[in-house]
């Protein structure tokens, strides 16, 4: 028997994904460790328990070992980053201090922007002290206006050493554009401190904007010693017990690469997590032949929507994390504070759910931890949706009366309103909330929900879809056979994938076509790509089928968004160019509106990305499944107009091909419930992914 | 009004629906414009309003405009040959009708919902050239509003869904810009376009009736929060002045001469005392002064409160016409928004904050004035690929944020009257535009000394790249002002340095004798060419409390960063660095010989016991016994007896300008600092007319002040 294994590091869980060679898929959780690494042992230890194994004979028959983790990486850089220095140059050694000003409001809430007192949430990413600067002056042309003084770069290095440096970023201006200084400081750097973690900026982010390329080079700098030294002593360990294949880390963009092709640039991997859950609906899509999903997972603080349109991960260039611009291409994970732990409460006559979060501790009124703010999973508990004595499988008792007492002294009284109708109340505002997030992850995208299938992942996802496809108009939904650890299930089923972009620039007069010696640039910068992409995805292991996909960062002269366009191939000629502007225009009015598009403008293109993908075999995945068993009844609230009904309820681990319920129901799994509405349907495809259809 | 009853499930989740559209309406705007005011520096406003107006909801970027779309509505209404249908649209940018000046092009649409008009979506955003005497349209030489562009009061630019073409053309006609004002109304047309597309979704769902109630209630319910905030503030009188130096014609002085009589649940905002309107354009008319009100209330009262009209519902305002603040048709009001109605914000800033350091639950977050300049530096000519250009640099947002009452302000945090605010990379404007910068960094000295410091503010230097010749517009306020007052006895912010050297670099290399010649206010528009290096440092935030009173090791951190020189530390600060570390007994005692030699010799404390009412900052408190209630200093002493005009028992002394670091002052200005007589500690440092006597800026209703104010949860 073989294994193939997806494991995700989350804020308390460790998640395992394992499908063994019959195509029977389990779910390990072991929680998560400060140190990272422990945790994932664990929960490996875990799973070979689960198959009967010693550790070794299940580290030996592992033939694909996908890692993932968001939080395991941000915790390192937030808590446990290495000291690092910063080179920049000569009057720019404030970039991070000024941090374009948007570091000031970076992690607030919509709520928290508009009070000034919670401004400045985050320090920069590297203190004031730690970061030196060098005589050198390189301009947008690439020109060199002032030559790198080497004598005061060696002074600044040798201070950055005194002060315990164990990294560097080195930034200057224009680098993309002409790489010689930060290159020359590399070699100056390496004499001084020959074990330093260096990132180079142009590297690791070659765009144009100092401060996302300063934020990005520091992030991966600070966190390239703890997170390579964590990522090899984890393959090391799983090798030596007998692991013959590499660990493969899941990136940003959402294609695992092997941790040997990473330790130079860790901050491709910071987001992987949240990229991981994408990619794992990519997956069920791709077994479902479905190309337009959303992919969305509702936990106990936040509420994630993914967006795959044609068969394709909706990108974006830069995230935010701890207060610092990471600019690196990756999955765009939209996020809003809403969860089974958002709290509700009544201000001056109106309710209120989130953003802010009951947690874990003190966690929902019913945890019975001390609580007493009324949270959506106390909602859920009185609404009858959740079973006081099956949370979790069992593992957790809920607190019924503390649920009703939280919900009628802080929601129902000063709303002269009911219990019921109070939790009813939270439930809707809450749906309402995530509703828009889907809104806008779609419409404002141009992109009509309905033509989307909608996927429910995250311990809560399945118990309020229903209500969400219902109110976006859609006929069903799907809970993946690995709903509660998709991001893990993503990380065992992703191809091998990475990214190389390039800063090149063209412009446009009003309906002009640029010169052939910019177009020929274009032409050479996309060829020069497509080879480095192609040949380090060779070296991290494709074979054979590798696609590559060119895209170019187009606008209108004067913006600053840009749409990325595919483009056939290399060639970048007149024709190609033109091609390239009406596409642009095509999907410029798709998302503005018919008379948006405005040649009169002219064009910008500013950059150049080619994406290099090497298919990896899927593991089999075809459910035996455990059958669904009655378990009586629960009266549930639907409808406040219709009042609750006796819904039936139904357990299973695994859902058998073919088994279908009949709504009312609610079917419980050990780690979620699924909700069927009255006059749906829901039935188990032969990959124990469950679809339910929602009656109009 | 309404028949309509909407439940609070209902009201909530047609509520996030309504913020929601708000928000999509900036990231349409913002995608579409070509204009880095809105791209890049946030500097327009998205709103849904009233069929009245009235704004029911705002995104979070200029707050000053929050109002002026609502008095373009009303300007439709008024005139009902224009014919309201489903599908128009209304351009307007007209100062004397409601906006702030010219360039604030306005767009705003009717939705409609079951043949009902249930309210209006609008737009603003600041272009930057809109035609007029000079590039830019804010001239310094304007001595009429005709001469500062085209004045556009209300017209109907999109008809029944299709575009006037013919009135678009005109438009564009006036700019100097088409191409990137043609970006920009197209952006303008989107944006409503997604509002209407959403409201009107939203109404066939749930009913036209329930979503403009809903509206109503947004605004019913701010104010009943507002009002309630109100109540746990003390009444009293409240003053603050602030000043702007040079009308474009001549370095005259003007006075905004803030009144604020806080009584129950109302703002009353006095602006009588201010300066007559002047002959160039730092006025502003009625609707800048009302959104300078609203745009600083908002932030300093509501913070937490969602924005909309009814929090101004609270507010009075009062001033009559011909004003610095209510100029008259024709006055010239090109620069009204960085000119008097931004320091009519930092008024009211100012008022706002001496009411909160007066709260017994608020004190922690009063806080001094933040950037309280907005400087110009406007570029145009040809750019490097050889097209006409034009930038409105957004780089001076960046200067300082005031302090707190408990916590240092922060270093380039701009102004409040921007949430949002962003600048964009040096790089990216490198590329945009022939610039190159020698630097932008955090400038030393120019937050606002305190027990907790203003922030720095940046600053920069550049010249020109890829092209020989641009036409620069240079301009402020706050050269020769310092407007960042600190509170509490925190000091002002540094004053603007703006300096220019006629070739003052080659190759990309400052010239180390390059001599920069001081430019003063408003220099206004002047040639540059490649090698003429312009360098400007902005206002740091105002500090707030004593400097002595600054824990000494985050005076040694300062010096570090590099914020502050050692001069500073030692003079201003009384900190001792020797090789880097601090000596802090000789640090007591430089201190204590600093507060001996404010006050001569210590007089002997009168103090008196009583129950403590309130505070007025960290030092002072006001007290009650049997024989009165007193205001007293940090070592109990008695300042005044009866009232709370303290400064009647303070030490006084003139301050001059050399003595802060970073400080030119207008030959009409002077400042006065006031000591506690007993302990030397500094009080307050007023800056007012060298011609007149500085003012009692608190007094508490003391009458009212029976029991300790609680807050109450009315619902």
């Amino acid at each position: 028997m073989s294994y193939y294994v997806g494991t995700d590091v989350g804020g308390t869980f460790t998640d395992m994904w394992v499908a063994d060679g019959s195509g029977q898929a389990r779910v390990f959780k072991s929680p998560t460790t400060l140190d990272v690494m422990t945790g994932v042992l664990n929960t490996t230890r875990l799973a070979a328990e689960g198959y009967g194994l010693c550790f070794e004979e299940f580290c030996a028959r592992i033939v694909r070992f996908g890692h993932g983790t968001t939080v395991g990486l941000n915790a390192l850089l937030t808590r446990r980053a290495a000291r690092c220095g910063v080179l920049t140059t000569e009057g720019f050694g404030d970039t991070l201090e000024i941090g374009r000003m948007r570091r000031l409001t970076s992690g607030l809430s919509e709520l928290e922007v508009t009070d000034f007192f919670l401004h400045n949430r985050y320090d920069p990413i590297v203190p004031r002290d730690m970061v030196e600067e060098v005589p050198e002056r390189i301009d947008v042309n690439g020109r060199v206006v002032r030559q790198l003084d080497e004598t005061q770069a060696r002074a600044a290095i040798a201070r950055l050493v005194a002060k315990g440096a164990q990294a560097l970023a080195i930034c200057t201006l224009w680098s993309p554009v002409n790489p010689v200084h930060e290159l020359r400081l590399h070699e100056l750097a390496l004499e001084a401190m020959p074990d330093a973690f260096i990132t180079l900026s142009h590297e690791v982010s070659p765009g144009v904007g100092e401060y996302g390329r300063m934020s990005t080079a520091a992030a991966n700098a600070a966190l390239g010693p703890v997170a390579g030294r964590y990522l090899s002593r984890l393959e090391k360990e799983l090798q030596a017990a007998g692991m013959t294949v590499p660990v493969l880390m899941m990136t940003n963009a959402g294609g695992v690469l092997p941790t040997a092709s990473l330790t130079d640039r860790p901050a491709y991997a910071i987001f992987s997590g949240p990229a991981a859950g994408v990619i794992g609906s990519l997956a069920i899509g791709e077994m479902l032949g479905e190309k337009n999903l959303l992919a969305t997972d509702i936990g106990g603080t936040s509420f994630d929507v993914g967006v795959i349109v044609r068969g394709r991960p909706v990108m974006r260039q830069e995230i935010s994390v701890a207060g610092a611009d990471i600019r690196v291409p990756s999955i765009d994970v939209d996020s809003i504070g809403a969860g089974g732990g958002s709290i509700a409460s009544v201000q001056f006559g109106a309710l209120q759910v989130g953003p802010q979060s009951a947690g874990s501790m003190p966690g929902p009124a019913c945890y019975g931890r001390g609580g007493t703010e009324p949270t959506a999973t106390d909602a859920d508990l009185v609404l009858g949706v959740l079973d006081p004595n099956n949370f979790i499988g069992g593992a957790m008792k809920l607190d019924g009366e503390a649920a009703r007492r939280a919900i009628h002294d802080r929601i129902a009284k000063p709303l002269g309103v009911d219990v019921m109708e109070a939790a009813w109340g939270i439930r809707e505002v809450l749906d309402a909330k995530m509703a828009a997030l889907l809104r806008r992850a779609t419409i404002e995208r141009g992109h009509d929900p309905r033509d989307f299938v909608f996927l429910a992942n995250g311990g809560a996802g399945p118990s309020h879809a229903w209500a969400l496809t219902r109110e976006l108009g859609l006929p069903k939904f799907i809970v993946p056979a690995a709903a509660t650890a998709q991001s893990a299930f993503g990380c065992a089923n992703s191809s091998l994938g990475l990214t190389r972009e390039s800063p090149v620039y063209l412009r446009a007069g009003g309906r002009a076509v640029p010169p052939d010696s910019q177009l020929q640039t274009v032409e050479a910068e996309l060829a020069r790509l497509s080879q480095e992409a192609a040949k380090n995805l060779e070296s991290a292991g494709a074979r054979g089928d590798l696609v590559l996909e060119r895209v170019l960062s187009i606008r209108y002269r004067g913006q600053t968004n840009t749409l990325d366009i595919v483009v056939p191939g290399e060639a970048f000629g007149a024709d190609a160019f033109l091609s390239a502007a009406r596409q642009f225009e095509q999907e410029y009015e798709g998302l503005f509106g018919r008379g948006a598009a405005y040649s009169a403008a002219g064009f910008e293109v500013v950059g150049a990305r080619v994406t290099a993908t090497g298919h990896l075999p899927p593991p089999r995945i075809a459910a035996s499944g455990e059958a669904m068993r009655p378990a009586g009844t629960r009266s549930i609230l639907f409808d406040l107009r219709a009042g609750p009904v006796e819904a039936a309820i139904w357990r299973t681990s695994f859902p058998p091909p073919g088994a279908e319920v009949v709504g009312p129901a609610v079917i419980e799994f050990p780690g979620q419930s699924v909700v069927v509405p009255p006059g749906g349907v829901a039935r188990a495809d032969e990959m124990g992914n469950l679809h339910v259809s929602i009656a109009a | 009004m309404s028949n309509v009853t909407v439940n609070p499930v209902v009201y909530e989740v047609i509520r996030s629906r309504l913020l929601a559209s708000t928000e999509e309406m900036r990231i349409a705007l913002q995608s579409v414009s070509g204009s880095p005011t809105v791209t890049e520096a946030s500097d327009f406003f998205t709103g849904l309003f009233l069929p009245d107006g009235s704004f029911a909801s705002m995104g979070f970027q200029v707050s000053l405009q929050a109002p002026v779309v609502g008095h373009l509505i009303r300007a439709v209404h008024d005139r009902p040959h224009l014919e309201v249908r489903d599908g128009d649209m209304f351009m307007g940018n007209d100062p004397f009708v409601g906006a702030l000046h010219q360039n604030d092009l306005q767009l705003t649409g009717p939705i409609f919902a079951d043949g009902q008009l249930i309210a209006w979506a609008g737009v603003e955003a600041h272009v930057t050239d809109i035609g007029g005497m000079d590039f830019a349209s804010w001239s310094p030489r304007a001595r009429d509003c005709r001469q500062e562009g085209l004045r556009i009061p209300c017209v109907k630019v999109v008809e029944e869904g299709r575009p006037r073409e013919d009135i678009l053309e005109m438009i564009l006609t006036a700019t100097r810009l088409p191409a990137q004002l043609g970006l920009d109304i197209r952006a303008f047309i989107a944006t409503i376009n997604v509002a209407r597309s959403r409201i009107a979704e939203l109404a066939g769902r749930y009913g036209a009736g329930t979503v403009s109630e809903v509206m109503r209630l947004m605004i019913a319910q701010s104010e009943r929060r507002t009002r309630a905030r109100l109540r746990e503030l003390p009444d009293g009188i409240f003053r603050a002045t602030d000043f702007l130096e040079h009308d474009g014609e001549a370095n005259r002085l003007y006075k905004i001469h803030g009144v604020l009589e806080k009584r129950g649940e109302t703002l009353r905002f006095d602006f009588s005392g201010s300066s007559y309107q002047a002959p160039g354009f730092i006025n502003c008319t009625r609707s800048g002064l009302e959104g300078a009100v609203i745009g600083s209330v908002m932030p300093m009262l509501a913070w937490d409160i969602p924005w909309n009209r009814g929090i101004l519902n609270c507010c009075e305002i009062v001033a009559p016409d011909g004003l610095v603040v209510t100029a008259q048709y024709p006055a010239p009001v090109g620069s009204a928004t960085v000119e008097a109605i931004w320091t009519t914000t930092n008024v009211v800033s100012a008022l706002c904050n001496r009411l909160l350091a007066c709260s017994k639950s608020y004190a922690p977050r009063a806080q001094a004035v933040a950037q309280g300049t907005m400087a110009t530096f406007n570029l145009g000519g040809r750019n490097q690929y050889g097209e006409p250009f034009g930038l409105h640099l957004m780089d001076p947002l960046a200067g300082g944020y005031g302090a707190f009452a408990s916590k240092d302000g922060y270093d380039a945090g701009g102004p409040h009257n921007s949430p949002m605010a962003s600048i964009a990379d040096v790089e990216r404007n490198e590329r945009a535009v022939p610039l190159f910068y020698f630097y932008r960094r955090l400038a030393r000295d120019t937050g606002g000394c305190g027990t907790f410091a203003g922030g720095a503010s940046a600053e920069l230097a550049l010249t020109l790249a890829g092209v020989d010749e641009a036409e620069a517009l240079i301009m402020t306020h706050g050269a020769e002002v310092p407007n960042t007052a600190g509170l509490a006895g925190g000091l002002p912010g540094a004053t603007v340095v703006q300096r220019w050297a006629e070739q003052g670099a080659s190759e990309g290399v400052l010239d180390a004798a390059a001599r920069f010649e001081m430019l003063g206010p408003k220099p206004g528009l002047r040639p540059m060419r490649r090698g003429d290096v312009f360098a400007v440092s902005w206002q740091g935030g105002g500090g707030w409390g004593d400097p002595l009173g600054r824990d000494p090791d985050a005076v040694l951190r300062d010096l570090n960063r590099g914020v502050i020189s050692t001069q500073t530390a030692s003079e201003i600060y009384g900190v001792s660095v020797v090789d880097g570390a601090l000596d802090r007994d000789s640090t007591e005692a430089l201190r204590a010989s600093i507060r001996q030699r404010r006050i001569g010799v210590a007089m002997p404390a009168r103090t008196v016991v009583g129950e403590v009412l309130l505070p007025i900052g960290p030092a002072l408190t006001i007290v009650r016994n049997a024989e009165g209630d007193h205001v007293i200093g940090p070592s109990g002493h008695v300042l005044s007896s009866g009232h709370t005009r303290w400064r009647e028992g303070a030490v006084s002394a003139p301050v001059q300008a050399d003595q802060l670091p970073m400080h030119v002052l207008h030959a009409e200005l002077a400042m006065t600092a006031w000591y506690c007589p007993v302990s030397g500690i500094l009080l307050a440092l007023d800056i007012h007319r060298a011609d007149e006597t500085p003012q009692h800026d608190v007094e508490i209703d003391l009458a009212q002040l029976t029991a300790p104010t609680t807050a109450q949860n009315v619902a």
